[in-house]
């Protein structure tokens, strides 16, 4: 077998001596002084600018600097040099072309694109740098058939990729009478592979117009194209040793080539890539370029507009009733490897609802697995947690409930409309790759209607919800390295600031630390950012240097220290959104709780109304606080004055809420079984000395504890 | 007792940007006091103030203002006469025709339109968005390929479309751009941050923090200007620290006080005064939280509002 590094440099004397061939006979018929220039553009002949430095405005000029390119075909055994000739390729390939552009302004006549103009470059370069168009292919070669070659552009179309034909494919696409052109984002820019000159010419351009790339800087060049210029390339086999190093150019830009050929061919991960199966290029290229595409619209046949998120699909309206209380329901999102997922695959196991009469219950199961390099299992609850909206979003389909209880309707309207359950497993692909774009490279979807696939796979699930649950156990604010601010209130309640930890969940209640952590990688600039806890000040107030430099500038200047575990010393803030108040009843030495739901008055002889205009609007007010339903129950909540056994008093409804978990709380910190039933209501009492003579009758802890102040 | 001042700097300041074309470029932001707080330190440059119009020429039923574009009919005459307003620094154009909710004229013809302007101007040029982010996405890169060595401000690069206008209008084409958030602290910060991530350099930048006329829940939008000041300079806070632009005219001239006519009202007085009045009165507060340019409709507007600043810095 011939080494790929020698083919790339017997490729690389093909290309310099065809290019010698065409200086000389550009010489020999227009002389050394004849103007020689690519129209409508300042870089001059842009691949010599960019590597030599080079302003070539004659053919003397171009003569000149082909010798000095000359220098960049090395013929050594190392990945720098064979990287450097298939730069060299580039200038010589740039020479040829410039020979026939130096004899005719169209040298192509409109039969092919050619040179492409500075106008060109900056109309196409804008989407690319903003990611509209997520990135372009070369295709070279002949495809296996006519037919092939126009699916695998109108593959490349539909998904936004910007296509540039070189060879034989172009004849392919025009017997099948193929539209292109420019608007179309395909170019037919020449015939042979030397008018790839005309494509790295448009790479290096893109380079110094966007990226500020200075002529000859190869560092800065490398970084661009790499990062920030997503290419590749598709060649057909045969595939030549002029072909090669044209592709050494290439992979040294760190646009990845892929081709069917075997013969003589050395595949490199993520690099040089054979895929015998062609119609498989396009999945091929996307994944080893690491393209992601934007999903932007959900393929169904009904409406699909947050507009219908609280719509109620009735009874009698029902085609299909998914009835998770009664049947074996679940819905899931796993974590696989890329290479287990195939992307936007969805399967339906069981009858659809076309083979099912109107009217039926049965159980279903949503499983959603996905991949991506920045995903973490710790995201899988918070993307299935909005499967909820997700799916409700889609006119006559309801849904509701989370997990295993989970019940999805579907109306006769929408099934009329053609909708099956694949299109459910459409809605979850497309939001969960739009939504989620930054942490999830691929998604396939599986929807489970059969009983017994239901029976076992909702074991399956209950056991990962199981394992979750352990792990939001363990997850405590010693465990973890940082926390989340959350300023998603600021826009009107300017100066507040919640720092979201694992035991203190936001005071909305709907943003624990989960949350905040999958919104900050979701959104890196977004509403929650990280809070460092190094520095440690006090930890049973709950004081860090740290948290105090992060809250003092994201409330632009406004509050100074705030301490997580405290009521009296600089208690959080509240914007105004607290599910519940927290405020000290004096008699009694304890803590009145109320949410927001409870309309009437509390021993404080305040409603949540007054008691909110105390506490909300970012101040600090000492002895009242804003927080979540479910920080009542953490071990964290007013740790600094002794916890949970402070509280005396809550609305009933809210006592029934939190009483499991309270109840666990409490006999773990303070050794009390049924500690709610020491905690007075509204049913018992809204007066302090009632709820006084009650505490005591209890033997509630409070009243043993010490005072707050 | 002598009185002892005791002059409040800051270390930071905010970043200074220049519009317009060589030689006739106007440079603004760069001060590290608060606004008019010239005891405290001189002023780095003054303020600024724009004088608007708008492709759909000027409202000729205001007697004053018929009469100082009289004469000016087409829009590089209306252009022309703008710039001649004592007190204008800067011309401001709004394409209004290529709003989608009216004319919806095609983005190629609106960009042809405001290099007309461009040409016909001999002040620096700022050009407004139509307040729809889809057209403005498709409008302001052809209006940055339309007034190439113009070095413009394109304002409206908003959260839903700054990149293509971010990258076409600065990057490719060399312009300026005001970056436009909802009166919102964080929001606007936010998109600093963004902007800034698509590779664009402080100086290429100014910020536009949102719109309100006085007395209608302006008190928001001074406070909003005002935090961001006090951010950018107490805290140096380089992601708030671009110059803020607040286009007055388009609200000032469309709230009740400025509408109705004087046959309704007549205790009110001329429609025109009570306009001029109502651009005066936001334009000064706007200055006063911290804005470090204004665009008023009005020339009678432009002069008081020049004036006030001359005498202030």
């Amino acid at each position: 077998m011939k080494k790929l590094f020698n083919r790339v440099f017997d490729g690389a004397d093909e290309m310099y001596a065809l290019a010698e061939k065409s200086i000389a006979e550009a010489l020999d018929e227009l002389g050394p002084d004849a103007p020689l220039a690519m129209p409508n553009t300042a870089y001059y002949l842009a691949n010599y600018l960019s590597y030599t430095k080079r302003q070539v405005t004659t053919i003397g000029g171009l003569k000149e600097a082909f010798e000095e390119a000359k220098s960049w075909n090395i013929h050594e055994d190392n990945t720098s040099a064979v990287f450097k000739t298939g730069f060299g390729v580039f200038m010589a390939a740039e020479a040829i072309e410039a020979c026939k552009y130096a004899k005719s302004p169209d040298p192509y006549e409109g039969n092919y694109h050619g040179h492409l103009s500075d106008a060109e470059v900056r109309e196409l370069g804008v989407p690319l740098v903003t990611n509209d168009i997520p990135g372009f292919v070369v295709i070279y070669g002949k495809a296996p058939s006519d037919e092939e070659a126009v699916d695998i552009i109108k593959g490349y179309q539909t998904r936004g990729i910007f296509v540039f034909l070189l060879g034989e494919i172009i004849e392919q696409a025009r017997r099948r009478e193929l539209n292109m052109g420019f608007p179309v984002r395909v170019v037919a820019v020449g015939p042979d592979i030397w008018q790839v000159a005309h494509i790295i010419s448009f790479v290096n351009r893109a380079a110094m117009i966007f990226g500020a790339v200075q002529p000859g800087d190869r560092w800065d060049l490398d970084e661009y194209t790499f990062w920030r210029i997503h290419a590749f390339v598709n060649v057909y086999e045969p595939v030549s040793d002029l072909v090669v190093s044209c592709g050494a150019g290439a992979i040294a830009m760190g646009f990845p080539v892929i081709t069917d050929d075997e013969n003589d061919m050395w595949p490199v991960p993520k690099t040089l890539l054979i895929q015998k199966d062609t119609t498989n290029f396009i999945e091929t290229s996307l994944e080893a370029r690491d393209i992601k595409l934007k999903i932007t619209n959900v393929d169904i046949p009904v409406a699909f507009a947050s507009a219908f998120e609280g719509e109620i699909v009735r009874k009698p309206d029902t085609r299909v009733d998914y009835d998770g209380p009664r049947f074996d329901s679940f819905e899931l999102v796993r974590t696989l490897e890329a290479h287990e997922i195939e992307d936007h695959k969805i399967e339906v196991f069981g009858p659809d609802i076309d083979e099912l009469p109107a009217g039926e219950k049965l159980g279903i199961g949503l499983l959603a697995e996905v991949a991506g390099k920045n995903m973490q299992k710790d995201f899988e609850p918070v993307f299935e947690r909005n499967f909820h909206y997700f799916v409700n979003c889609a006119e006559g389909v309801m849904h509701t409930g989370q997990r295993d209880i989970i019940r999805i309707r579907i109306s006769n309207a929408a099934f009329d409309a053609g909708f099956r359950l694949k299109h459910l497993g459409e809605i979850l692909y497309a939001k969960i790759m739009s939504e989620y774009d930054t942490v999830v490279d691929k998604c396939q979807v599986k929807i489970y209607t059969k009983p017994d696939d239901l029976k076992r796979l909702r074991a399956e699930a209950n056991a990962v919800y199981d394992e979750r649950d352990a792990r939001l156990k363990t997850l405590t604010d010693e465990s973890v390295d940082v926390f989340y601010n959350c300023i998603l209130c600021q826009s009107f309640s300017p100066s507040h600031v919640c720092i979201v930890t694992p035991e203190r969940l936001g005071l909305c209640g709907a943003v624990s630390w989960l949350d905040a952590k999958a919104t900050n990688q979701l959104n890196p600039q977004g509403p929650c950012q990280v809070v460092t806890r190094e520095r440690v000040i006090d930890p049973e107030i709950g004081i860090w240097e740290d948290v105090n430099e992060n809250v003092l500038a994201s409330s632009h200047g406004n509050l100074e220290s705030v301490s997580l575990y405290s009521i009296m010393v600089d208690p959080m803030t509240s914007c105004g959104c607290f599910e519940c108040i927290c405020g000290i009843e004096p008699l009694s030495n304890g803590v009145v709780i109320v949410n927001r739901e409870h309309i009437g008055i509390t021993p404080l002889g305040m409603t949540f109304p007054e008691m909110a205009s105390m506490t909300g609007g970012g101040v600090q007010t000492p002895g009242f606080m804003g927080h979540g339903k479910h920080f009542i129950a953490s071990k964290k909540f007013m740790k600094a004055e002794g916890g949970s056994a402070r509280i005396v008093w809550m609305p009933k409804a809210l006592k029934e809420l939190v009483a499991s978990k309270l109840n666990a709380t409490a006999k773990e910190l303070y050794d009390i079984d049924g500690f709610t039933d020491m905690i007075g209501d509204e049913t018992i009492a809204e007066d302090p000395e009632v709820l006084m003579e009650f505490l005591a009758e209890k033997g509630h802890p409070a009243l043993e504890m010490e005072p707050m102040f | 007792m002598t009185f002892k001042p005791d002059p409040q700097t800051f270390a930071s300041s905010i970043k200074e940007v220049s519009f317009g074309p060589e030689g006739a470029a106007v440079t603004f932001g760069g001060s590290n006091v608060l606004p008019f707080y010239a005891f405290d330190a001189p002023i780095a440059h003054k303020p600024l103030v724009g004088i608007e119009i708008s492709d759909k020429g000027p409202d000729r039923e205001l007697p004053a203002l018929a009469a100082f574009y009289d004469g000016a009919n087409t829009l590089s005459e209306i252009a022309a006469r703008a710039c001649t307003a004592p007190g204008a620094d800067f011309l401001s154009l709004k394409l209004e025709g290529a709003d989608p909710n009216g004319d919806n004229m095609p983005s190629d013809e609106a960009a042809a339109l405001a290099k007309e302007v461009a040409d016909a101007s001999v002040l620096p040029l700022l050009v407004q968005g139509v307040d729809n982010v889809d057209k403005d996405a498709e409008l302001l890169p052809k209006v940055a390929e339309a007034l190439q060595g113009k070095n413009a401000i394109l304002m409206s690069a908003k959260e839903e479309n700054y990149k293509g206008i971010a990258v076409a209008a600065v990057t490719a084409y060399g312009q300026k751009i005001g970056a436009e958030s909802a009166v919102d602290i964080n929001l606007a910060k936010q998109l600093n941050v963004l902007i800034a991530q698509m590779g664009i350099q402080q100086g290429n930048y100014v910020m536009h923090l949102g719109n309100s006329a006085a007395g209608y829940g302006f008190e928001y939008l001074a406070s909003t200007i005002e935090r961001v000041k006090i951010a950018a300079l107490s805290q140096n806070d380089d992601a708030l620290q671009p110059p803020a632009v607040t286009p007055v005219a388009g609200d000032a001239w469309s709230v009740k006080e400025s509408l109705v006519s004087e046959a309704d009202f007549p205790e009110w007085g001329p429609r025109e005064q009570r306009g001029i009045e109502m651009e005066i009165s936001t334009a000064a507060a706007c200055l006063a939280s911290g804005s470090d340019a204004v665009i008023l409709r009005h020339p009678s507007s432009v002069e008081t509002i020049a004036k006030l600043i001359a005498e202030l810095v």
